[in-house]
């Protein structure tokens, strides 16, 4: 059988044998038995504390309650596309800099990617915070998380772009150019789409970066998920449902998103190319 | 305020600021791999309810945002009667979401390795042993210096969340709004943060991409 | 250390490998098929079909590199077990050399050479780098010792990977199909040195197309089709003179597409 298309995870255990076979079920009841009693752990402890107490829970049957967090989650996400549009833009003018044949240019651009790729998310939301203010720029609390989220986005977003246009073929150019084509509609006509194709996955897990960085919304006083969460627990006095609950619903979207992503990469995967 | 003025009146809490974000960014990195480590044996182990627990606290923690996991920490955990530190409270967050990915890095690493090798290996007589020493751990080491170097950086940006908690000495991050409720630090607050977060980072990023060169393996 | 085989039979005349009655499946197709084989010392075996016969598979079961479904691999006396210590121990015995090389990328081709030698049979390093050099030299490559397998080419590869099967002083050789993945130009430098290995007495068990190759080195040609063996002929009669017509007719095909090279 050819080895080609096997992954080291097929070949790195034999097939078991009896004894093997043996080890591997005890090792399975062993394990179960871990989790069960580590879960069973988890539960005990919700029962001690008296965390499943119906009081603490009867809140999710409301549909209110599903629709103010929806509503969070709505501005979650209008930070998350809006931060994703403005770090695509950021990004793409990055990259170009950055393979532009002027040195001063792709300096400039160099440094800037490493700057934003080198600083905090909130340090940069402390920058809009706390000193845009002093300047005299007053911006609304939308765009005070997020332009901070898309800068720190947008350095991460340059050199994935960057790797995309790099891994097309040189032959396209020459063909293109062969064709009669110029410089920069050769580049936005026949490379950077092939380009952009190849890091579509590199792309969606930075929409799963920014929307992890969305939830700093609270410093600067916009409504996201966690932000209602915060003022479902005042109401309810059920802090630890509300925050679990919070805490799934952030990690099933950014789950799908890189399901998502995973998916694509496996789709768009060209023989020889690599792409981080 | 004038940079000079600034380093005066704030210069030694800066300097335990940046110690503070090294020594938390070095404790969640070291204790992310070796977490990472452990969860990446039982993610290939051939017991599946160890393969899906692990692969259930990768996806957990790769998906979690830093702040939410934070804030559960320091406040929902007192509801089921645990009440940690602050200090324990960052590092744990900061600890178990890099070693998600550290996981992800190692089998990314691993899954660079021809299959053919495993066999050649075996075909030599090595025991299941032989062949992870020999062929499996170092070149699945090897392939993923950039990205744990990458990680390192990542760590370290994370540590940002400490922040976010009452914590003394502040961190990188924090003493910038400490400078700022306690004075009127402007930009030059910000910037100093900025250009030592900066320098950090891009000086771990050249180290890695020299131990990356020499230990590359030609494919 | 895993002990020595119990060998069960004294005498001179045991087999080195021994097959008998492999049957093997993949999901419902039937790959291997009351398969019996056995390959004396010294005898060169050359297993030829065409492609989905289950001749690379059959080589593969040899040091079960494959599983089983039925049927008893016996090494030297010794009956290979399906896993443990001494599955590894006989593997030992029987060198490999695959198709695509499988060097250890990570490594220097000494340590290619030297790693099994050291770690399995517990070689010191010095005596283990002095057989590798001597073996390299050998195979004709020992000026690219402290190169890495990237650096070579297939050819090299290719021979870098016998040596490495030479380093265990095994009793037998398996090779699969080890010239498929070469450039023309290299495919003689690897036939060459397996000629040689031949002329010597190691004991070689090889899965090929280079028909002329078959004829030349082997003592024993062995036909397959459809995951069974249809004859075993000495390589004069196999190749004037083929039994079953199926041989014929696999033949026939290998000369008329020759035929259609030449004249291209």
């Amino acid at each position: 059988m050819s080895t080609a298309n096997r992954s080291i995870r097929d070949v790195l255990y034999e097939p078991p044998g009896p004894k093997t076979r043996r080890r591997i079920r005890i090792a399975t009841a062993v394990s179960i038995v871990v989790i069960v009693v580590l879960v069973a752990e988890v539960v005990r402890q919700f029962y001690i504390a008296g965390q499943l107490s119906p009081k603490y829970w009867s809140l999710f049957a409301r549909y209110t309650t599903w629709r103010f967090l929806g509503r969070g989650l709505a501005g979650t996400m209008e930070v998350a596309v809006a931060a994703s549009a403005v770090a695509f833009a950021a990004g793409l003018v990055l990259m170009l800099g950055r393979i532009s044949r002027y040195k001063i240019l792709r300096g400039l651009s160099t440094a800037l990617i490493e700057i934003t790729r080198g600083i905090p998310t909130l340090l940069f939301i402390y920058f809009f915070f706390l000193l845009a203010p002093q300047f005299g720029l007053k911006l609304p609390a939308f765009w005070k998380i997020t332009l901070p989220v898309a800068i720190s986005a947008a350095g991460v977003v340059a050199e994935v772009l960057r790797s995309g246009v790099n891994a097309v073929p040189k032959g396209q150019t020459e063909a293109a150019v062969s064709l009669g084509m110029r410089g920069g509609s050769v580049f936005f006509k026949i490379v950077f789409p092939q380009g952009l194709r190849y890091v579509v996955p590199a792309l969606i897990s930075e929409i799963v970066i920014v929307l992890k960085d969305t939830t700093f919304a609270y410093v600067v006083n916009y409504s996201d998920l966690m932000q209602n969460a915060k003022v479902l627990i005042s109401n309810y006095d059920a802090l630890l449902s509300v925050y679990l609950v919070t805490a799934v619903i952030y990690i099933l979207i950014n789950y799908l998103l890189h399901r998502l992503s995973v998916r694509i990469a496996g789709r768009n995967r060209i023989p020889g190319v690599t792409i981080e | 305020m004038s940079i000079v003025a600034l380093l005066t009146q704030f210069g030694d809490r800066y300097l335990s600021a940046l110690f503070t974000t090294y020594k938390l960014t070095a404790a969640a990195f070291a204790l992310a791999v070796v977490i990472g480590v452990a969860v990446t044996v039982m993610r290939i182990a051939p017991v599946k309810p160890l393969r899906m627990a692990a692969e259930f606290y990768v996806q957990v923690f790769r998906n979690i945002p830093g702040a939410a996991l934070l804030i559960f920490l320091v406040y929902a955990l007192p509801y089921l009667n645990i009440v940690l530190s602050y200090h324990v409270c960052v590092l744990t967050a900061i600890t178990l979401i890099p070693s998600a990915f550290c996981s992800e890095y190692l089998m990314a690493g691993m899954n660079t390795i021809g299959p053919g090798q495993i066999e050649a290996a075996r075909s030599l007589g090595m025991t299941f042993a032989q062949l992870v020493r020999n062929v499996v751990l170092p070149q699945a080491v090897r392939s993923s210096v950039l990205q744990m170097t990458n990680l390192l950086v990542a760590t370290m940006l994370t540590t940002a969340l400490a922040s976010q908690v009452p914590l003394n000495p502040t961190d990188l991050t924090g003493i910038v709004s400490y400078i700022n409720t306690h004075a009127v630090g402007g930009v030059t607050a910000f910037l100093i943060s900025a250009v030592l977060y900066c320098v950090t980072a891009i000086v771990i990023g050249q180290v890695g991409n020299l131990i990356d060169r020499k230990v590359r393996i030609l494919r | 250390m895993a002990q020595e085989p119990k060998r069960t039979d004294a005498a001179q005349q045991i087999p080195v490998i021994e097959l008998r009655h492999i049957d093997k499946y993949f999901g419902s197709l039937h790959v291997l098929k009351n398969v019996s084989l056995s390959v004396q010392r010294g005898e060169v075996v050359v297993i030829i079909g065409p492609s989905g016969s289950g001749k690379s598979t059959l080589c593969r079961t040899i040091n079960r590199l494959e599983t089983i479904d039925s049927g008893e691999i016996i090494i030297d006396g010794a009956v290979m077990p399906e896993e443990g210590k001494m599955l590894a121990k006989l593997r030992s015995e029987i060198g490999m050399v695959f198709q695509s090389f499988n060097l250890f990328e990570h490594k220097s081709i000494l340590d290619n050479v030297t790693i099994a030698p050291r770690d399995v049979l517990r070689v010191p390093r010095k005596e283990a780098q002095e057989e590798a050099m001597r073996l390299l030299e050998r195979v004709g490559v020992a000026d690219q010792a402290h190169k890495v397998p990237a650096q070579l080419s297939g050819g090299q590869k290719q021979r870098v990977a016998i040596a490495r099967a030479l380093a265990m002083h095994p009793k037998a050789i398996l090779f699969d199909e080890p010239t498929s993945a070469l450039d023309p130009e290299m495919i003689g430098e690897v036939l060459d040195v397996m000629t040689e290995l031949a002329r010597e007495g190691m004991t070689m068990v090889i899965v090929t197309h280079e028909m002329n190759f078959a004829r030349r080195v082997a003592d024993r040609v062995i036909f397959m089709d459809g995951g069974s063996i249809l004859e075993e002929n000495t390589p004069q009669e196999f190749f004037s003179a083929p039994r079953s017509q199926r041989a014929r007719d696999f033949l026939n095909s290998l000369g008329e597409r020759e035929k259609q090279v030449r004249n291209v």
